[in-house]
């Protein structure tokens, strides 16, 4: 280079026109994508109402079928102990087999056996015992009907045994009791939409982050653009970074409108910590994730094969990273693998961030791990990329 | 061809619309046993939504379509229909499996038709051998060349001797030699089997192939006919000269003249006087002071009658401005080098040592088949793929040391146009333009001159996959140019584009050459269009194994196989297979006319006639004709692949 001052500078500036003009036809296009412009409005505005108001894990109006052989206070008393709005009483069935019956049909989820003599039992102090029998079918839902329905009878069972001690002497028993005094943190409510909508805007920025930037690249991979591109001064990192740049301005501002538009002022969602350190670890676990999407682009052929490549990064990432499970449930060899899924740690960055308010002092292991990962998938794509068109 | 018979395809009022778009607005059409039957027209102007309705894949809005009788207007007569006919849809390869064999494909297409296992043994054996494909029947498709995959595209439309064959543009994309032979391949069975086919082009030089033809513009038929029929239409002469300056010469003919092209340094002049003498010497008073010499009179071909009538039509060809930015005076300067340039792809050796050079304002074409290494070539000449040996210079800059130099210094430009389809005109323009790194008054002002070269006007703010394909064409060609490179790689860049939209990026081309000195290099299968070149490099396996003038190639060809002559005889199938027998192994069939060199004109034409008369067939009439670049070509690569099978016979042995 011949020694102009400013040489260096007139380049850099040339460097930095070439990215803009890029990232700027890659929004242009993308807005003209009318599909793909509705499905983004919708993901981010009304699917996030949908999911906040709709999906609950909560126990919810669970369908009791009873079959009471007592029919004395007792048995009375405990049935309507199953109250709404965990349960829902289906009636009562003369007959255990026509329990077992509903159960098969799938009319009932939980079938519950009070035995003759239930009361007299109780009263005299021998031991007794009821049935429940559960439809695991679903066992997160099973699972949660065993468990609120064995409170219930556990507690009614002490409450009894108080009444009866009671009963034969008037000073109360000095039996050890161990109460439990929960203080929720956190989401002192315990308003499950705040947890459900943070999770879909998670998932939402995830596939989007995956899809734009890999289906722009097929796309001039298909339509034979990119050939005119490798000819032409651009570098494959500035065609490749235009792309992701583009597609990450878009996200966060879909993300904007899903968290100003409709989580803060619909449902209350809480942003306790700094929304700029969440904006700014947003656009890096979008980077990071757009990184392993282009890297699937540089193996597919066209926008179906990209499209299916993506689903299968996607759908272990979304199920698997700790929204839908938590990540300490998973085998250790599930978890190994998830230390690959950049989510894994933007999940405890947003939630962190949004609901508990800390900051880079506490997270910042995550984001290094998130740093580090994006900078080897982006750097694997863009090897990919130069190696396909040698 | 008995005319009581009743016709194959009649086609009365046919009209096709998509939503809005009229896409054929009343053709009519009638298709006799035994022909090939043309149908010609740009993209767009109505040829694959005619043949998918004869086939039974359209529905249509107005008008009657008959095949074998059957009025094809429902799904049931579609079916009845389907059993008689093949079809080949448009697109290399697009109906042929990627992952499956020659041989699995050919069996997929045949049990798909119920071809008993004996006659598609039989049949399969033939066909193989006929299109030289029986050496690859393990060979997946994709792994095959354009001009193959179009060979077994065809096989697998005819295994089931369909009485019938649509082939919609079979020929697109496809080198010479396999379009010579796909030709022929085409010939023979129609001897053979009786069969009739309907073929559409948009390569107005493949006209002659055709036994009838009608030329389609914006969905109507503009002209129908035999191609000699078409050419009594436009009565006049082609006069060919050379005139310097050109760029003078040009601008004086053009007040007079309608068609006025480039080749390389000769013009090439339409005039309506069919006496070649009056024809000169009207050309010669035009001129002015400017003299004309090296005069040459021919017929007209095909595309000027298109053209010409075109031209009647109230068609206007556009006016180019080309504000020029530095005037340029011829120099010796070298915009391309190449020496001994070597690419290996393990131990396939794609280029080899392949030399060349391209001066300032000199267009040079590179020809050869698909595969014989010229993509390969242009890849390392443009700085996106390292040579294994040897070197080369670009627009200054050394190709092994300086890619990124090389980028900024050059425009190129597909044959994919490489545009964004969903952006405007202007939006490209203003892309490529910050691509380069123009600031805002350069884009400005190099807007300004790409909208006014390319002829853009009126478009600006259209999306540019709803523009039509010559303007689209010539948008890519501005968006090449948009930073004034001196060297300009074109691949292919004239498909599917209208006569007179080729026509005008021709002319386009030339001035640019000759005005501002920008040296190009072109790749192109069409020799039509070669012949605007100043310099030619006809490449085989990875070598150049001819360079020249367009002039000197078709001279160096008569030199060594005589002169070309064109026969007129009774029952052309038959003829050609006994001038074939009888040693003219050039010897092929142009619809009805026999193409044949002779080396000695005066013996060959008595041993041509008597081979002939020994059979009984008449010969009407033996004309000498002048050379093509297709000529060319197709005798050079025929005679390296006759040396490389001996050789390999040899090396068997």
């Amino acid at each position: 280079m011949k020694a102009v001052p400013g040489a260096g500078s007139q380049r850099a500036v040339i460097w930095w026109r070439r990215l803009i003009v890029m990232t700027r036809k890659e929004m242009l296009q993308l807005f003209r994508d009318v599909p793909i412009v509705a499905f983004l409005v919708y993901s981010f505005t009304l699917a996030i109402y949908i999911t906040g108001n709709g999906i609950r894990s909560q126990l919810h109006e669970a369908n009791l079928l009873v079959h009471d052989a007592d029919h004395s206070i007792s048995s009375r008393e405990l049935i309507h102990r199953f109250q709404a709005p965990f349960f829902r009483l289906n009636g009562q069935v003369l007959d255990s087999r026509e329990g077992l019956r509903r159960l098969d049909r799938g009319t009932a989820v939980a079938f519950l056996e009070i035995p003759p003599r239930f009361h007299e039992q109780l009263m005299t102090g021998e031991p007794t015992a009821v049935q429940l029998l559960v439809d695991t079918t679903n066992s997160a839902n099973g699972l949660s009907v065993a468990s609120y329905a064995g409170r219930i009878v556990a507690r009614f069972g002490q409450e009894s045994a108080f009444d009866r001690g009671g009963s034969f002497g008037d000073s109360s028993p000095d039996l050890p009791l161990i109460t439990s005094d929960h203080r929720v943190w956190y989401n002192p409510d315990q308003n499950e939409a705040w947890f459900e909508c943070i999770s879909h805007l998670l998932r939402q920025i995830t596939i989007f982050a995956l899809l734009l930037p890999a289906a722009a690249l097929v796309r001039e991979k298909e339509r034979g653009t990119v050939e005119q591109l490798l000819v032409s001064p651009l570098s494959p990192f500035q065609i490749m970074a235009s792309k992701v740049l583009a597609m990450t301005l878009v996200i966060l501002g879909a993300t904007a409108v899903g968290l100003f538009g409709v989580m803060q002022p619909v449902f209350g969602v809480p942003i306790k910590g700094n929304i700029w350190l969440f904006f700014t670890l947003t656009a890096l676990f979008v980077v990071t994730t757009a990184g392993m999407g282009l890297a699937a682009a540089t193996l597919a052929r066209n926008q179906g094969q990209v499209g299916m490549m993506t689903l299968l990064v996607a759908a272990p990432m979304l199920m698997l990273s700790g929204i839908t499970a938590p990540m300490e449930a998973m085998p250790a060899s599930v978890r190994a693998v998830m230390a690959l899924s950049p989510l894994r740690y933007f999940i405890d960055i947003a939630n962190g961030i949004l609901l508990k308010g800390t900051g880079l002092n506490i997270l910042w292991d995550s984001v290094l791990a998130m740093a580090a990962l994006g900078a080897s998938l982006f750097g694997f794509g863009l090897w990919r990329f130069r190696r396909q068109f040698q | 061809m008995a005319s009581s018979e009743p016709p194959i395809v009649k086609v009365i009022g046919f009209a096709k619309r998509y939503k809005k778009q009229v896409a054929v607005d009343g053709v009519d059409l009638e298709i006799k046993k035994g022909e090939i039957y043309g149908l010609i027209g740009p993209d767009g102007s109505g040829k694959s939504s005619l043949m998918k309705a004869m086939a039974g894949v359209l529905t249509y809005d107005r008008g009657t379509v008959e095949v074998f009788g059957t009025l094809v207007d429902s799904e049931r007569a579609a079916e009845r229909v389907k059993q008689r006919l093949g079809f080949l849809p448009q697109g290399l390869g697009l109906n042929l499996y990627p992952d499956l064999s020659v041989e699995e494909n050919i069996d997929f297409f045949a049990q798909l038709r119920l071809v008993p296992e004996q006659a598609l043994a039989e049949r399969k054996a033939r066909l193989l051998a006929m299109t030289r494909l029986d050496k690859f029947r393990d060979r997946a498709m994709k792994n095959l060349s354009g001009g193959m995959k179009q060979k077994l595209g065809l096989i697998c439309t005819l295994i089931h001797e369909p009485e019938l064959a649509i082939l919609d543009e079979p020929t697109t994309g496809v080198d010479p030699v396999s379009r010579r032979d796909f030709w022929a391949i085409l010939a023979q069975l129609l001897q053979e089997k009786g069969m009739t086919a309907l073929v559409s082009t948009a390569y107005m030089d493949e006209a002659s192939r055709f036994h009838r033809l009608s030329f389609l513009w914006e969905g109507k038929v503009l002209v129908s006919g035999t191609p000699t029929e078409v050419q009594a239409l436009v009565p006049g002469s082609m006069v060919t000269f050379e005139a310097a300056p050109q760029v003078d010469a040009i601008a004086r003919l053009k007040t007079q003249y309608m068609q006025v092209e480039a080749l390389g340094s000769a013009l090439r002049v339409f005039t309506e006087e069919p006496i070649p003498a009056a024809a000169m010497q009207s050309i010669t008073s035009s001129l002015g002071t400017i003299k004309p010499v090296q005069f040459r009179v021919n017929e007209p071909e095909l595309e000027d009658v298109f053209v010409a009538l075109l031209l009647r039509q109230g068609e206007q060809p556009s006016v180019i401005e080309m504000p020029s930015v530095v005037p340029f005076t011829p120099n010796d300067a070298l915009a391309i080098e190449a020496k001994g340039l070597i690419r290996d792809f393990g131990p396939f050796r794609a280029v080899d040592h392949v030399s060349f050079q391209v001066k300032s304002g000199e267009i040079f074409g590179l020809l050869g088949a698909n595969g014989a290494g010229k993509t390969t070539v242009i890849k390392m000449l443009n700085g996106i793929m390292p040579p294994s040996g040897g070197e080369g210079r670009v627009a200054g800059a050394d190709m092994r040391t300086a890619g990124g130099a090389i980028k900024e210094r050059i425009g190129y430009m597909s044959q994919a146009f490489s545009l964004y389809l969903d952006l405007t005109v202007v939006e490209n323009i203003r892309l490529f333009a910050g691509i380069y790194g123009l600031d805002r008054r350069a884009t400005d002002q190099r807007l300004k001159w790409v909208m006014s070269m390319a002829g853009l006007k009126g478009y600006e703010s259209n999306l540019t996959g709803r523009v039509p394909m010559g303007v689209r064409q010539r948008l890519a060609l501005g968006c090449a140019l948009v930073h004034q490179p001196r060297v300009l790689f074109l691949d292919e860049p004239t498909s599917g584009v209208d006569p007179i939209g080729r026509r005008h990026f021709w002319n386009i081309l030339s001035r640019l050459a000759k005005e501002e000195g920008v040296a190009m290099l072109v790749t192109t299968h069409y020799m039509s269009e070669a012949e605007h070149c100043d310099h030619l490099a006809l490449m085989y396996a990875g070598r150049i194994v001819a360079d020249g003038s367009p002039a000197d190639m078709k001279l160096s060809v008569e030199k060594e196989a005589g002169h070309l002559f064109e026969v007129l005889a009774d029952d052309p199938g038959s003829a050609l297979l006994e001038l074939q027998r009888a040693g003219f192994a050039g010897a092929a069939l142009y619809g009805t006319r026999i193409h044949l060199f002779c080396r000695d004109p005066a013996g060959d034409k008595d041993r041509a006639c008597n081979a002939l008369e020994s059979i009984g067939v008449k010969i009407n009439s033996v004309t000498a004709r002048p050379l093509s670049l297709e000529d060319v070509f197709v005798y050079r690569v025929m005679a390296l692949e006759r040396q490389d099978r001996a050789g390999g016979h040899e090396a068997a042995a």
